[in-house]
C-alpha cells in the first residue's frame, strides 16, 4: 500500500513535469534518435551501402544494434539514478526530504526507478520503432514476452543500483566509478550475443554476473530472431532469472546496510 | 522518562570519525597522506519540549545544532543515548517517528522547482501517506495560512526564497505532525518575511498546540519566539531555560557605574563579588561596567563596598543603572568565556531540572 502511494507520487511528479516540459522530452527523443541514427550510418553503412538503403542483412544487423545500444542505455539510466542521481539528491538536500518520508529510502527508491524505467522504455519503444524503419529493419512486436522480459531487466537493474547506491551513500566518490561500469553496461549491451557461451571461462562468467548481459541477449532473440516464448527455454533466461534474485536481494541488502552507515556517519545529506 | 514532552533527548552523544588523505595539516603546516579525526559534535545532551512549546536552539556555527536536529529526525544516529519522539524511540521506531515529525532544514532544496506549491504538497502529501480530499483541503488550507494564495499554481522556481521557505514549512506540516522542526527558518530572509514566518510559528503553536524545535543564529528571533532556550556550544548544552530566567540571570549581574572620571579599574577587580570589571566611555561621560556575582548577598556587599571604594577615590557618583540584558550578550558569554558563568544556575544534571 505504502509502494502503492509513493508510486502515485512519482507518476504524478514525472507526468506532470513530463507535460510541462514537453518540448523538452520531445526534443530529447528526437535527438536521440537523430544521434543513434547518424551511429549507425557511420558504423554499418560506407558510402555505396547508403546508396544500396534497402539491403535487409544490414538493415537487420543495424536494429540489431539499435536494440542493444537502447538497451544499454536503459541500464545506464537506471544505474545512473542510483549513482549520479542520488549524488545530486545529496548535494541538492532532496535526499534528506525523501529519507524523511515515513516509506522508507528503499521504497521511494524502487518507485522513482519504476517511473524511469517505465518513460525510459516508452520513448526508447518509439526510438526504435523509427530506427527499424529507418534502416528497413524488423521487429517482433511479442508483447509477452518482451514484458517478463523487461520485468526481469528492471529488477536485475535496480539490484545491482542499490549496490552502487548503497556505495554512493557512504563513499561518495564512488559516483564518478560508477560512470565506467555503466558505460562498460552499454558496450556489454551492445555486444551481447549467444556467443557469450564461447567465450574465455572467466569473462564468460563476469558477463554472466553483471546484469545486463543475458537481459540483452534475451531481448534481442525475442524482437530480432523472433523466438517467442520460445526464449523461456533459453540458458540466458535461467541466468537472467538467477541474476535477477541475486542482484535484487544483494543490492537492497547492502542498499539498508551501507543507510545505516551514512547515518552513521552523517553523509547522508552530505555530497 | 517525561509524558509531558513531545521530544525528549537523553545523555545523546554524537561522535563523527572522519578520514583525511592527502591534506595539509593547519596545526603544523605540513602536508600529511592520512589522518584520523575525532569530531565530538554533540556531547552527552539532555533536553525535552512540551507539547504547545517553543523551543530555541543557539549556538555558534558547528556548535552541534543541526546535528541535534539530524538525530530527532532520525537522519543521523545517535552514538549514544536516547532520542524519544511522542514517547517512540527515534532508533527502533522510526518510521513511526517520521509520521509524527516535520522537518526544514537549512540550505536545502525542500520542494520540487518545476511543480507548482499546490503540486508539491500534493507530491509530499502522498509521500507522507495523506491522501484524498484531505490533502487537497489540507494543502489549501496550509497556501492560505502561509499567505501563499496567491502562488499556489506558480512554478515553485518562479517564487522568491522567502516564499520558498514558507512553502518548506507548508511541506513539514502537510502530514499535521505534532513535532516540527525548522533549522535556521528565518536566515537569508528580508525583516518582512523573517516578522510574517516568526508570526506564523507563533500562531501555529498557540493554536495547534505543536511543539516546534528552532535553531537559530539571530537572537531577535530567538528571544521573540522562544518559551526556552538551550544554548549549545562545542556539543555541550551550557545553558537550558525559559527565555525570560535566562535574561534575568544576567539582568541582575551588570551594572553601569557612571561617573565623572574612571577611577583604578585594577583595585576594585579583586573585591569581593566582584566577577568583571570594565571601563568603557559613554556619549554623557565615562562609564564603569561591573559584573557581579549572582547571589544577593554577595551582590549588595560588592554594590556597597565598590561605591564606598569610588568615594574613597574622590569619583563623583552620577548614576547607577542595571544593565538590560539581551539574549545576545548572554549568547555571548555563554560561548566565549563559560568558565567564569554560574553554571549550576544554568543547567543540571538531572534532565528533569533542566527541562
Amino acid at each position: 500500500m505504502g509502494f502503492l502511494l509513493v508510486l502515485k507520487a512519482e507518476l504524478v511528479r514525472a507526468f506532470i513535469i513530463m507535460r510541462r516540459y514537453w518540448f523538452a522530452t520531445l526534443t530529447s527523443i528526437i535527438i536521440g534518435y537523430g544521434v543513434l541514427l547518424m551511429l549507425i550510418l557511420t558504423f554499418f553503412y560506407n558510402r555505396s551501402e547508403i546508396q544500396g538503403w534497402a539491403d535487409k542483412t544490414i538493415g537487420e544487423n543495424a536494429t540489431n544494434w539499435a536494440l542493444g545500444f537502447i538497451v544499454g542505455m536503459f541500464a545506464f539510466g537506471i544505474v545512473g539514478l542510483f549513482s549520479q542521481g542520488l549524488q545530486g539528491m545529496a548535494r541538492s538536500g532532496e535526499l534528506e526530504q525523501v529519507y524523511m518520508s515515513p516509506h522508507g529510502l528503499i521504497t521511494n527508491f524502487l518507485a522513482r526507478s519504476f517511473v524511469a524505467s517505465v518513460s525510459s522504455i516508452l520513448s526508447s519503444a518509439l526510438m526504435l520503432w523509427l530506427i527499424a524503419l529507418s534502416v528497413k529493419g524488423k521487429l517482433h512486436a511479442d508483447f509477452g514476452p518482451t514484458l517478463v522480459l523487461l520485468a526481469l531487466t528492471y529488477l536485475n537493474l535496480i539490484g545491482f543500483g542499490f549496490m552502487v547506491g548503497g556505495l554512493v551513500l557512504v563513499f561518495k566518490q564512488t559516483g564518478q566509478i560508477a560512470i565506467l561500469i555503466r558505460t562498460a553496461l552499454i558496450f556489454l549491451a551492445i555486444f551481447a550475443t549467444k556467443d557469450v557461451e564461447n567465450w574465455w571461462l572467466p569473462a564468460r562468467l563476469l558477463a554472466h554476473i553483471l546484469p545486463i548481459t543475458d537481459a540483452a541477449i534475451c531481448l534481442k532473440m525475442v524482437l530480432i530472431e523472433g523466438i517467442g516464448t520460445d526464449v523461456f527455454a533459453q540458458d540466458s533466461f535461467w541466468f537472467l532469472i538467477i541474476s535477477s534474485a541475486i542482484w535484487t536481494f544483494l543490492g537492497i541488502s547492502c542498499f539498508k546496510i551501507m543507510e545505516n552507515w551514512s547515518r552513521d556517519k552523517g553523509t547522508l545529506g552530505a555530497y | 522518562m517525561s509524558n509531558s514532552h513531545l521530544v525528549e533527548l537523553n545523555d545523546v552523544d554524537k561522535v563523527f570519525h572522519t578520514r583525511h588523505f592527502f591534506f595539509k595539516d593547519e596545526d603544523t603546516a605540513r602536508r600529511r597522506l592520512y589522518a584520523k579525526r575525532v569530531v565530538h559534535a554533540v556531547d552527552r545532551v539532555t533536553f525535552g519540549i512540551r507539547h504547545g512549546e517553543i523551543f530555541g536552539l543557539l549556538g555558534p556555527n558547528g556548535a552541534g545544532k543541526t546535528t541535534t536536529v539530524k538525530m530527532i529526525s532520525g537522519l543521523v544516529r545517535p552514538s549514544s543515548g536516547d532520542v524519544f519522539v511522542d514517547g517512540l524511540h527515534v532508533e527502533r521506531k522510526r518510521l513511526k517517528v517520521l509520521r509524527k515529525v516535520g522537518v526544514v532544514l537549512e540550505g536545502t532544496r525542500t520542494c520540487v522547482w518545476p511543480l507548482t506549491p499546490l503540486e508539491n504538497l500534493a507530491y509530499f502529501g502522498n509521500l507522507k501517506d495523506v491522501k484524498g480530499s484531505i490533502l487537497k483541503q489540507r494543502a489549501r488550507e496550509l497556501l492560505i495560512f502561509m499567505g501563499l494564495k496567491d502562488k499556489m499554481n506558480v512554478q515553485v522556481r518562479k517564487l522568491s526564497r522567502g516564499e520558498k521557505q514558507k512553502l518548506a514549512i507548508c511541506i513539514a506540516l502537510i502530514a499535521d505532525p505534532p513535532v516540527i522542526l525548522l533549522d535556521e527558518p528565518t536566515t537569508g530572509l528580508d525583516v518582512q518575511t523573517s516578522r510574517v514566518i516568526k508570526d506564523k510559528i507563533v500562531q501555529m503553536t498557540r493554536e495547534q498546540g505543536k511543539c516546534v524545535l528552532v535553531t537559530t543564529h539571530d537572537m531577535h528571533v530567538a528571544q521573540e519566539l522562544c518559551d526556552r532556550i538551550g544554548i549549545i556550544n562545542m556539543g555541550q548544552l551550557v545553558a537550558c531555560k525559559p527565555t525570560e530566567e535566562l535574561l534575568s540571570l544576567f539582568f541582575d549581574l551588570t551594572y553601569e557605574f557612571h561617573l565623572d572620571r574612571l577611577p583604578d579599574s585594577d583595585a576594585l577587580a579583586d573585591l569581593p563579588g566582584v566577577l568583571e570589571v570594565e571601563p568603557a566611555r559613554h556619549e554623557d561621560g565615562p562609564v564603569l561596567v561591573l559584573r557581579l556575582q549572582p547571589e544577593l548577598a554577595q551582590r549588595s556587599e560588592a554594590l556597597y563596598t565598590v561605591t564606598g571604594r569610588l568615594r574613597e577615590q574622590g569619583v563623583l557618583l552620577r548614576a547607577i543603572i542595571q544593565r538590560q540584558a539581551s539574549l545576545e550578550s548572554v549568547f555571548l558569554h555563554l560561548t566565549t568565556s563559560p568558565v567564569d558563568l554560574p553554571k549550576v544556575a544554568l543547567t543540571q544534571p538531572s534532565g528533569a531540572e533542566v527541562r
